[in-house]
């Protein structure tokens, strides 16, 4: 944006920005209003956004009853390893795929799309049957795994445009000169992906931290349990769902996430930006 | 990000994981059984008392160790489909009657009738025993029971000049009708009733007026849909529309959505569970007063029994210790702690004393205990394809009638022609 | 640059002989380094992947059920006989294309307008493209309960604005009425969706270099003109891209849609994966079921066939 634009213009801009805002936020500022309301007020008619009589027992009540704190060390283990072990495995798998002529290329995104669109659900019998063969059920490291291979079509998919958007020529002066295959691809290649990586890398992560029913599955030492599984404590029979607690978890559960956002919006937009999936 | 960074990290990751893993395998070689006990307890009071029954367990059995193991309420249906088709169920399964039945069916349960001693068989009515029985076999020891019941606002019956029943002189769908139409005025509405899952709470009640809908001959179950079946459906259709008594909006809402109308005066009074006496008391306001009546009357007050359920998975290696906690588990002061916790009814004659003992009847427990005793098996509950034909038939067409987009006669022609679909085996 | 430039000169037979082999051992290690590159990717894939997605396949066709040491048989096609006939599971199919639809389009246009705006200079910029993400920190479970906590039509803050702004004067039930059910849950699946698609475009519309703005301004093009015809076309590859991913992912959703409605009312919310599961999951036929989603994926692909024929012309 170089040109400048008449005030009117930008009051509108801000105006509509304002009503993104909203927009977007508001189920979370209900969140925060909730988990800080008495049950009496939570069931009020007439909903207010700032509690008339704020308490913290939803909190209390929250930590005490779900052992939160370690669900969320949990899901903090396995999203950040789920996030690692798929970029790491999807980089040289997504090079391949874009710069070396394989029948693979074409079998893969044949894979890539009927594992996106064919039900999960019923996939997950013959999952469980091979976990527990493999003696990875309940466990952390088990969960990991399927999340992994869960993740890898969107990071195949994503990171395979990334990488078509280098131009190989880079690659062959780099071979002129004398470098191996190996140093072409840790110095050339990889600092031109980083922010393609932090990008695929955040999705990744973002989805295994709010993942459900795997987990359900594939977890039964409460030990284990990650932070959907923690929060669902609070949902009853019948659709009952004792709100305050689960307001004041759900809130403690997304600040780390928002937080982490935070940080890296900025790395996350301009590393999309190079060559994303251009087509 | 540095490469050499992220491969740290990475290893580092690796390494911690396995640390944390943690499998849990029954031990075959000598050693304590390791039992696993799956439970969809969710009140804060019955967490604590069933961790309480697994410690006290654990600390007087040392050969028989009980794990347990909490899912959330609408997730137990999930979890067992998968563990029971992948070969991993936990031993004791926490369960309702309504939702054994297929399990049974399907051969996953263990049949309960040679497990349980004969004192425990005797504490629980035949026709709750019934709900748990398929081709003869106990599949689940049923635990804990609820009824529908009437909640009122003491205040705004009072104001009405409506006066309330009592024990022996239950009111009847007549009195109910009545009542609600003189407290309709202005914005308040006689009645709230939370019918976004319909089918259980209008098959349970049909019961009063011997509304069975289906009839099970051998190994074959008709439908049928005569007067019987449309007295409820049809009063409440009347109430909504023709009375407007009823408050439309409530009838797509769940069951326990329809509180903060009660609370805020909107709705006079509202049929729900009786379990929601917790609800209730945890968020009415102060100074709000409030009545839970005796169960409602047709011709009779039964109504359903649908059970919470403890069963022991076929493929469980040791279904001897589990039949065993589930003993202990259901004992009187054990399930009386539940009963108390949940809000529930429990099963067994002692633990209704118990409970009679422990409360003085207070807080509706004299109701509750009295409901009890009009719960029965109803004949819903044995027709096998029953789970599908609810919720992909019954349930639409049952908003749909509420919803005033259908009569009478399409809802049981609908009823009926999907039943026919649904009932191939 | 320097390798692919080849000198003209004219080969003998010999020297041909001894390229062609050259070749051949070239493609070999190129090959193996291909390969060496995918089997990390490769084995995990093939075993908690492809096995029991083939697994899945394989039951669609036949009459494989729930049951402790039921044996499945081999039923061919009977199970797409018997899907033909299911009115209930057309009806869900085409409310999960309306949703699909209706959420991505609805999702592309607000994602696009917020991506506009937050590559302007504004200020607090920071502050909504890290809000513009919430949908994201949150579990579709919590998600939905929210939203039903919004919408209750009793106690739920949209009909308490809604009243006080007097646009209505009685109380709706947004989830449980019949007209307004499937709105009031597609505006949920778009604000769920709008992290990812936001932020693509975002990127798309950075990675539009700054001179081709400048020329059509130096040009005398409109803020407008310049969008449509210098922006949208750079951004169509990208376009392209998310709104057909976003399309799958849409119609594959049924989880927040599940805890909203469970399909209701009268199954006016019912989504074709939900029905899937419920025949799978709640009655056990897993033959049936898998069936549906056999169904479901030979039709979508044949649905975003334009699409994908472009991509496999690429992956040739």
């Amino acid at each position: 944006m170089n040109t400048r634009t008449r005030p009117v213009i930008r009051l509108l801009q801000y105006a509509a920005l304002a009503g993104f805002l909203v927009f977007l936020a508001f189920p979370l500022v209900w969140m925060v209003s909730t988990a800080f309301k008495p049950p009496q007020e939570i069931v009020s008619l007439h909903p207010t956004l700032i509690p008339n009589h704020p308490t913290l027992s939803n909190f209390t009540m929250a930590l005490e009853e779900s052992s939160l704190v370690r669900a969320g060390m949990n899901s903090l283990l396995v999203a950040i390893s789920t996030a690692l072990l798929t970029v790491l495995i999807s980089l040289p798998a997504s090079y391949a795929l874009v710069r070396y002529r394989t029948w693979l290329r074409k079998v893969s995104l044949g894979w890539i799309l009927v594992s996106q669109i064919f039900p999960q659900i019923l996939i997950v019998i013959p999952l469980f049957m091979i976990m527990k063969q493999l003696q990875l059920l309940n466990s952390l490291v088990g969960l990991v795994l399927v999340y992994l291979v869960w993740a890898l079509p969107f990071t195949l998919w994503m990171l395979q445009g990334y990488v078509r958007a280098i131009p190989p020529e880079l690659e062959q002066a780099a071979a002129v000169d004398g470098a191996g295959k190996v140093r072409t691809l840790v110095s050339v290649v990889l600092p031109l992906l980083a922010p393609g990586l932090v990008a695929t890398s955040m999705f990744t992560f973002v989805i295994s931290w709010n993942e459900f029913f795997l987990a359900l599955v594939f977890l039964q030492n409460p030990d284990l349990n990650t932070l959907p599984l923690a929060l669902a404590r609070f949902i009853g029979a019948e659709g009952a769902v004792r709100l305050g607690p689960l307001a004041a978890g759900s809130l403690l559960a997304t600040l780390p996430g928002l937080v982490f956002f935070a940080i890296l919006q900025r790395r996350l937009t301009s590393g999309l930006m190079s060559g994303s999936v251009k087509g | 990000m540095r490469l050499k960074s992220v491969a740290a990290l990475a290893i580092a990751m690796t390494v911690l994981l396995p640390a944390t893993a943690c499998s849990s395998s029954s031990d075959e070689s000598g050693g304590p059984v390791k039992l696993t006990f799956s439970t969809y307890a969710w009140q804060k009071d019955t967490v604590a008392a069933t961790k309480d029954i697994v410690a006290s367990w654990n600390a007087s059995h040392p050969d028989a160790q009980v794990e347990l193991v909490q899912v959330d309420a609408d997730s137990v249906h999930d979890k067992l489909v998968t563990q029971f088709n992948g070969g991993n169920p936990p031993d004791v399964i926490h369960d309702e009657s309504a939702d054994i039945h297929g399990f049974a069916e399907q051969g996953y349960l263990a049949d309960l009738s040679t497990l349980l001693s004969a004192n425990t068989k005797s504490q629980v009515s035949q026709g709750v025993w019934d709900s748990v029985t398929f081709d003869g076999k106990v599949y689940g020891m049923p635990t804990l029971m609820q009824s529908y019941n009437v909640f009122v606002n003491t205040d705004l019956l009072a104001k009405a000049g409506v006066s309330l029943p009592t024990a022996d002189q239950p009111w009847t769908w007549d009195d109910f009708q009545a009542a609600a139409r003189k407290t309709t005025s202005g914005s308040t509405f006689g009645a709230g009733w939370g019918l976004k899952s319909p089918v259980s709470a209008i098959m349970s009640l049909s019961m009063n007026f011997n509304g069975s809908f289906f009839t099970t001959n051998g190994d074959k179950t008709e439908f049928q849909f005569g007067d019987a079946e449309k007295q409820l459906l049809a009063r409440t259709h009347a109430m909504i529309y023709a009375d407007k008594s009823l408050a439309p909006t409530s009838t797509s809402m769940a069951t326990g959505d329809v509180l903060p109308g009660f609370f805020g005066g909107k709705y006079a009074m509202i049929i729900a569970g009786n379990y929601n006496v917790q609800q209730i008391m945890e968020q009415a306001p102060k100074g709000f007063a409030w009545k839970m009546l005796p169960p409602i009357k047709g011709e009779s007050t039964s109504q359903a029994a649908n059970p919470q359920t403890l069963s022991v998975a076929a493929q469980s290696k040791h279904p001897k210790e589990a039949a065993q906690f589930i003993e202990y588990y259901a004992n009187a002061e054990n399930l009386a702690k539940l009963a108390q916790g949940d809000r529930l009814i429990p099963t067994t004659s002692d633990a209704a004393q118990a409970v009679m003992a422990q409360t003085k009847g207070a807080n509706g427990w004299d109701t509750m205990i009295l409901s009890g005793k009009s719960l029965a098996v109803a004949p819903f509950q044995k027709a096998e394809a029953y789970p599908q034909w609810k919720s992909q038939i019954a349930t639409p067409a049952f908003q749909q009638f509420f919803a005033n987009k259908i009569s009478i006669d399409v809802l049981g022609n609908q009823l009926k022609s999907g039943w026919q679909t649904v009932n191939t085996r | 640059m320097g390798l692919t430039s080849t000198e003209v000169r004219s080969e003998s037979s010999n020297e041909r002989r001894s390229r062609g082999s050259r070749q051949r051992r070239q493609r070999q290690q190129q090959r193996r380094e291909a390969y060496l590159l995918l089997v990390p990717a490769l084995i995990p894939v093939l075993i908690f992947s492809v096995y029991p997605l083939l697994n899945g396949i394989y039951l669609g066709f036949t009459d494989s059920r729930a049951g402790f040491n039921r044996t499945t048989h081999f039923t061919g096609f009977e199970n797409y006989v018997r899907l033909l006939d299911n009115s209930r599971f057309w009806e869900s199919f085409k409310i999960g294309l309306v949703w699909a639809f209706g959420v991505t389009a609805i999702q592309f246009l607000l994602a696009l307008g917020l991506a506009l705006l937050l590559n302007q200079r504004l200020r607090m910029r920071w502050l909504v493209r890290t809000l513009a993400l919430v949908p994201w920190a949150m579990p579709s479970v919590i998600v939905a309960i929210m939203w039903r906590l919004v919408y209750h039509p009793d106690a739920g803050l949209l009909n308490d604005v809604l009243t006080r702004m007097h646009l209505i004067n009685e109380n709706i039930n947004w989830l449980a009425d019949f007209s307004f059910a499937l709105p009031a849950v597609i505006a949920v699946g778009v604000w769920a969706g709008m992290p990812q698609t936001t932020v693509t475009l975002l990127a798309g519309l950075q990675g539009v270099p700054g001179e081709l703005h400048e020329a059509g301004a130096v040009d005398g093009a409109t803020a407008w003109q310049r969008f449509w015809h210098v922006t949208l076309p750079q951004l169509r590859p990208v376009i392209v891209a998310i709104t057909s991913l976003d399309f799958v992912w849409n119609f594959n959703s049924f989880g927040l849609v599940y805890v909203l409605t469970e399909g209701g009312p009268g199954g006016k919310t019912m989504l074709p994966m939900l029905f899937a599961y419920n025949e799978g999951f709640k009655y056990g036929n897993f033959g049936y079921a898998a069936a549906m989603g056999n169904a479901m994926v030979v039709l979508i692909i044949g649905l975003m066939a334009f699409y994908l024929w472009s991509r496999m012309r690429e992956a040739a």
